[in-house]
């Protein structure tokens, strides 16, 4: 069974880890590569588990664009998204032999280290979803 | 591809995958208590089309199918309800972390296990336990559960929902648990499918002395679990144990309904295939290393029914097994009945020597059955005044009608 385990940011949290002066103090390098280290062995052991299938980042929201219909024409806005809205930052798909267990593998990121000073813009959650195994679960 | 097919077997067929499918969804998409109501709506939907209309090609797949969308439809009533009502579910991961998977998909066989390991959870009663095994594994709706347990509808309901919202918030993972729990925890799979089975054979009240369909069910989930765990030795043994015991349904009760005790029965109304069945999964068990309770029982059960006459019974055999299994057991019965094997090998003095003993123990010193037992004993002395009132006071001891019945008319015989 496929799991996608997703992480959220805002821009202002993608500025703080890259360095930039805000209102509060930036991430240090060590800061950075303690996550950095961290986010690593947890993908390294689920690589070693067997249960790793795929991991991707996202780049900072404002590089994203939206495009809608706008009186029937389509329409394309650059940076959709407030500073402070979280929005998808990365995803981890997981197989694993049930929803529990990767819940299990998603709280572990609950112990991801950071700075003692910076408090994040919001309250920290991952969302955990479970993947469609068939074309047939679309035909609700 | 559909195929016709006579409703028995749709109902077969749905008992079987009932556990299946149930353990595909709760490790799936969790929400065990949600799940369960999701299957049951699908097992109904599916008992209601597929006699009509065929078996699906792939019926495990159709139900999986239609119960998740079920499962989706209740979700989404109960999250919109909880958000109006601000009592969104929050819950914290148990501290105990399920093993990574090996690299294997989970076997069908693995689920079924899970789901029975959950519902005999001993955060659980006993009564609830039994309850929930026969609905989430065993695939009975509650109003038949309700009926063979002779309560009402709604105090079935309410003890199956109470049940399922004490696994959901023990918050067990959907996982087998952990190897050096596995035995106790299987062992108390195997005490409820052995209750399930004596409720059914014995009825502890009302005026039916057995409810063969309780008895039924028990002897199919515990060959489920037999199929699942083929080298344990208690499996199988309880499984004998079962089949050994049911083969002498047809001949316990008279035409009137009257209790026919074991000595006085028409041996050939024994169903001679379940005692050939019993004879030859314990017979091969037995050799293979440890023995355990289950074991035993069935062996002494398997004495009693290969003996063509009750005065061919080899007691003293019978009398050695339960010596052995009051090594392991604690268990009062187990002293009563060794007490009747001692009387029937070596005299009824014997075994009332043995019952005084008992009488210290207070799990059994009011029980009905000490005072049948020394009634029968002090009968066989020639006691007969004494037996007597022990019959009577058996008879006020016992809730069931048919002992009733049976210890008066024992009394009654003795003037």
């Amino acid at each position: 069974m496929k799991y996608m385990i997703m992480l959220y940011g805002s821009q202002q949290d993608y500025d703080f880890l890259s360095g930039k002066p805000g209102d509060q103090p930036a991430w240090s390098a060590e800061d950075v590569a303690a996550m950095h280290g961290f986010m690593e062995k947890w993908n390294q052991d689920l690589v070693d588990s067997g249960e790793f299938v795929d991991a991707r980042g996202l780049s900072a929201p404002v590089h994203a664009r939206r495009v809608q219909l706008k009186d029937g024409v389509p329409v394309v806005t650059d940076g959709p998204y407030p500073e402070t809205q979280e929005v998808l930052a990365g995803y981890t798909i997981v197989e694993c032999e049930s929803f529990d267990r990767a819940t299990e593998i998603a709280a572990r990121l609950a112990d991801t280290p950071h700075p003692d000073d910076a408090s994040l813009a919001h309250e920290w959650f991952v969302d955990v979803r479970p993947i469609m195994e068939d074309r047939g679960e679309l035909d609700g | 591809m559909t195929t016709a097919v006579r409703n028995d077997d749709v109902e077969d067929l749905l008992r079987t995958l009932a556990p299946q499918v149930l353990g595909s969804l709760v490790r799936r998409f969790g929400h065990f208590d949600t799940a369960e109501d999701a299957v049951q709506e699908a097992l109904l939907a599916a008992a209601v089309q597929w006699p009509k209309e065929g078996v699906p090609g792939n019926p495990r797949g159709w139900l999986i199918t239609v119960g998740s969308r079920r499962l989706t439809d209740l979700l989404r009533a109960e999250q919109a309800r909880q958000r109006r009502e601000d009592t969104v579910t929050r819950w914290t991961l148990p501290d105990q972390w399920l093993a990574p998977a090996a690299d294997r998909p989970a076997a069908e066989s693995d689920d079924t296990l899970i789901l029975l390991f959950m519902c005999c959870h001993p955060a659980l009663s006993p009564a609830s336990q039994i309850a929930l095994t026969l609905r989430a594994v065993g695939g009975l709706t509650t109003a038949e559960i309700a009926r063979a347990f002779l309560v009402p509808e709604a105090t079935m309901t309410r003890r199956i929902s109470r049940a399922k919202q004490r696994v959901k918030d023990s918050g067990i993972p959907f996982g087998l648990p952990p190897a050096p729990e596995r035995a106790a925890r299987l062992g108390a799979v195997l005490h409820v499918l052995y209750l399930i089975f004596n409720e059914g054979y014995v009825s502890t009240s009302g005026p039916n002395l057995h409810r063969a369909e309780l008895s039924a069910e028990a002897i199919r989930l515990t060959r489920m679990v037999h199929r699942l765990l083929p080298d344990d030795g208690e499996v199988v043994g309880l499984l004998a144990l079962m089949l050994l015991t049911d083969a002498r349904r047809p001949a316990r009760t008279g035409r009137d309904g009257a209790l026919i005790p074991m000595a006085e029965q028409d041996r050939t109304l024994w169903n001679a295939d379940f005692i050939a069945e019993g004879v030859a999964l314990i017979s091969d068990a037995l050799p293979r290393g440890a023995t355990g309770p289950y074991q035993l029982q069935a062996a002494i059960a398997a004495v009693h029914d290969e003996a063509p006459t009750a005065e061919a019974t080899d007691w003293p055999q019978i009398e050695a097994l339960y010596e052995l299994l009051m090594r392991i057991s604690g268990n009062p019965m187990v002293a009563l009945n060794h007490a009747v094997a001692v009387a029937m090998a070596r005299g009824p003095r014997a075994g009332l020597d043995l019952l005084a003993e008992l009488e210290s123990d207070e799990r059994i010193a009011a029980d009905h059955r000490l005072y049948a037992v020394r009634a029968h004993l002090l009968e066989m002395a020639g006691d007969l005044a004494t037996a007597r009132e022990c019959y009577l006071e058996a008879a006020r001891r016992t809730t069931s009608l048919p002992q009733q019945r049976y210890l008066h008319a024992r009394a009654a015989r003795l003037g």
